[in-house]
């Protein structure tokens, strides 16, 4: 009892913890989606961009004041970059409005921006930005980096900067770079589940939905997590930064870039991820309680049932009616409330996969406390000698022929072959339910304790006037000699049996009930690889006669 | 006498008064060692114009054999054509005696717009089709050279050489060149290879001697 319970409330923590585990992964998921997501209308506009600049770059006019006429450079890139440079006067947003150029600026030989842009109107840009765009050399190929305005209205702007080499056609080599300035990405969009995002450049984090202080304070901490790590080009931390705990993860926009490195930074406040770890864990505790009030108070009934002499129990038979009433109640009820509400939790659409299986298995666990509650039900009604056998004629081999239908839907069924060997007349006396509550015992042992491939044997036959026999055979493991004795015991398990599914009380219910059709069930033979038992029962007398009513089992069965 | 040898007198006599005033005139001939063609000869024999390190050149190979200026006397109005023809410039090179015009016809079925950023003549034609009349045309009155470019193809690319002298001619493919109907004196005998090399060595032109030059 204390293990199950213990084993159960280990489970359940473990559970508990993976589904938190989980749930921060989900999270980073969810981040990595919003990007991914982010990332295919970026990359749709980076693709347009580069394309533009790499048919700017090529531009003769371009080449051709390069080489010859360094005056005309601008003016000349100014009709190039007309609709780039005008694209955000139109009214409505359209996909000008998104490639809509601010400034741009060419580099010399020397990766220093080749003065002139002020005078012709290539964007006016203050001398401390313009020195931003200076390169050590020119760029091999296309680079993007950041750019940190100060507007005059205050605070700052970044803007995206797209530098293209520009190959001589003379020299065929790097002899100059056009760098285009546009306007972020559409920075600071909202993102799913609190997520905000902004951009990292040089110590300063651009994030306007965070206050100033918890900015400066979240910018610190990502750029001791950058410096710890400066190649790194993703990563996630946690960051204390006044007082709120967050959830930061960053991305580097430009890895590999000549220009200064710039960040995409996403903070999650850890509000939010606590609120939501609780709830989960509540979720969590609530089924476990359910599920260890149900066991519990499964197995006090059950081991109160069973503990007591039987002789004992046959006295009580008025308790033991209320204990069926109250069992049936007591265990089957929580059982199905357990799983409702695990069906109703595996509903809900916050789940990840890993915690929808988790939750699927702790269904199907309520399925087999059921069968196993109906199980126990079932042998404690015929130990309190409370169980109604209605005995009629019923045919075996329709009853046969389903029972193994049934087994052959099974999942795993395909894995055994089955023979099947029914005789004429097998009619029998017995209850139509209970009797094949006994085949699918026996029917589902010889297929779980088959061997892969093996083979399954059902044969019925008429033995003499009274009797009708059935055998089940199967390949497989044979019970050890010193076992078979102890096989028709309840909770009995064979040592083959460790890795198959069961409680050890389905050959004990089918000779209870066996005996109660007043036949029997005994093993035939187990060696080998071949495993075999026999049931009998009774076929109705020769001549029609009064079928027999309705009998009751009394005291201690196989009387 | 036929009526070819006729008309060969007759220019003969026409170049002897346009000369200088110089009754006898003087040849050189000789050979320009130009550089070591690179591939082998393509089927397309038109020749283009190709840069490698900053130097534009022509493939295959052909020089510009001229002598120095400059010459008194008034130019007379000349014209030469430059065409646009499969989306290439024809000739790839072309030289003339300063005082010019070029005109430019298009002969595509397509846009053109001719323009030269070079010191020596900035233009721009704008675009143009077969149909423009009159053919556009650019008068080259400074000596130098001349990228041409067309705006719409990138890949587009000629050379004028815009000399102070009437008298140049262009090389065969081996280098060999001949210049007649010079004036005598001493003068300096240039050949141009490609944009950055332009060899020169004096010479003394005497009447009705010919001067056999190697150059270098």
């Amino acid at each position: 009892m204390l293990v199950v319970s213990g084993t159960t409330l280990l489970v359940l923590y473990f559970a508990g913890q993976r589904m938190v585990v989980n749930m921060e992964r989900e999270l980073q998921l969810e981040f990595q989606g919003a990007l991914a997501g982010l990332d295919n209308a970026e990359e749709v506009r980076q693709a347009m961009i580069v394309e533009r600049c790499r048919t700017l770059a090529r531009r003769p006019r371009i080449h051709a004041a390069l080489e010859e006429a360094p005056e005309l450079l601008y003016p000349s890139a100014r009709d190039e970059l007309n609709d780039l440079m005008n694209a955000g006067e139109a009214s409505a947003p359209s996909v000008q409005a998104v490639l809509r150029a601010e400034f741009y600026r060419f580099l010399g030989p020397d990766g220093r921006v080749i003065p002139g842009g002020n005078e012709n109107a290539a964007g006016p840009l203050k001398a401390s930005e313009e020195a931003q765009l200076d390169l050590p050399s020119l760029p091999k190929k296309q680079e993007t980096g950041f750019l940190a305005r100060i507007p005059s209205t205050g605070g700052e702007a970044l803007r995206e900067i797209v530098a293209t080499p520009i190959i001589s056609a003379e020299t065929g080599e790097v002899s100059a770079a056009l760098v285009l300035g546009i306007e972020p990405f559409q920075l600071g969009m909202r993102r799913d589940a609190g997520i905000q995002a902004g951009i990292w450049l040089d110590g300063r984090l651009n994030l306007p939905s965070v206050g100033a202080a918890e900015r400066a304070a979240l910018a610190r901490e990502i750029s001791s997590a950058i410096g710890r790590s400066p190649d790194g080009v993703s990563s996630s931390f946690r960051a204390a930064a006044d007082g709120a705990q967050y959830l930061v993860f960053y991305r580097r926009l430009n890895p590999g870039s000549v220009f200064r490195p710039a960040y995409e930074v996403c903070v999650y406040p850890m509000l939010g991820l606590a609120a939501r770890k609780r709830q989960l864990r509540w979720e969590v505790i609530g089924a476990g309680a359910a599920l260890l009030l149900g066991a519990f108070g499964a197995s006090h009934l059950l081991a109160r049932r069973l503990s007591k002499p039987v002789e004992i129990l046959a006295e009580e038979s008025e308790r033991a009616a209320r204990f069926s009433a109250d069992a049936s109640h007591q265990l089957k009820t929580p059982v199905a409330v357990l799983r409702a509400g695990l069906e109703e939790l595996l509903s809900h659409e916050h789940f990840t996969a890993d915690e929808c299986s988790e939750i699927s298995e702790l269904i199907h666990q309520t399925y087999r406390l059921s069968s196993l509650i109906g199980d126990l039900l079932l042998l404690s009604r015929m130990d309190a000698g409370r169980l109604n056998i209605d005995l009629q004629e019923v045919d075996l081999r329709l009853l046969l022929e389903t029972c193994l239908d049934d087994l052959s839907a099974l999942p795993d069924s395909a894995a055994v072959e089955i023979d099947v060997d029914l005789g004429a007349d097998l009619t029998i006396l017995g209850d139509k339910g209970y009797v094949a509550i006994i085949l699918q015992n026996l029917l589902e042992n010889a297929r779980k304790y088959n061997r892969a491939g093996g083979r399954i044997r059902v044969s019925a036959r008429k033995a003499g006037a009274g009797s009708v026999l059935v055998s089940i055979g199967n390949n497989g493991p044979a019970i050890p000699a010193g076992a078979q004795v102890h096989i028709f015991e309840r909770f009995h398990r064979a040592r083959i049996g460790e890795d198959v599914p069961g409680y050890g009380l389905g050959l004990n219910l089918a000779r209870e009930l066996a005996r109660l059709h007043q036949g029997g069930l005994r093993l035939v033979a187990s060696s080998g690889d071949w495993t075999e038992f026999e049931v009998s029962f009774r076929a109705p007398p020769p001549k029609a006669g009064e079928p027999s009513g309705e009998m009751r089992a009394g005291g201690r069965l196989g009387t | 006498m036929t009526g070819r040898t006729c008309q060969r007198l007759l220019l003969a006599v026409l170049l002897c008064f346009s000369c200088d005033g110089a009754l006898a005139q003087a040849v050189v001939e000789g050979r320009v060692q130009l550089p070591q063609r690179h591939s082998a000869p393509v089927l397309n024999q038109r020749y283009e114009i190709v840069s490698k390190a900053g130097v534009l050149s022509i493939s295959p190979p052909v020089g510009v054999v001229y002598v120095e200026g400059p010459f008194p006397g008034p130019t007379p109005p000349q014209t030469a054509t430059m065409a646009q023809k499969d989306l290439a410039f024809q000739p790839s090179i072309l030289a003339i005696q300063a005082g010019t015009r070029v005109e430019f016809p298009n002969l595509d079925d397509t846009y053109h717009n001719i323009f030269s950023y070079s010191p020596a003549k900035r233009f721009d034609l704008g675009r143009y089709r077969s149909d423009e009349r009159p053919i556009p045309s650019v008068l080259f009155d400074t000596p130098g050279l001349v990228t041409l470019h067309c705006d719409i193809h990138e890949h587009m690319r000629a050379l004028i050489l815009v000399l102070n002298t009437p008298y140049f001619a262009m090389t065969d493919a081996d280098g060999a060149f001949r210049l007649a109907g010079l004036p005598a004196g001493p003068r300096v005998l240039k050949a141009w290879i490609d944009s950055r090399t332009t060899l020169a060595r004096p010479i003394e032109l005497r009447e009705g001697a010919v001067l056999h030059v190697d150059i270098p």
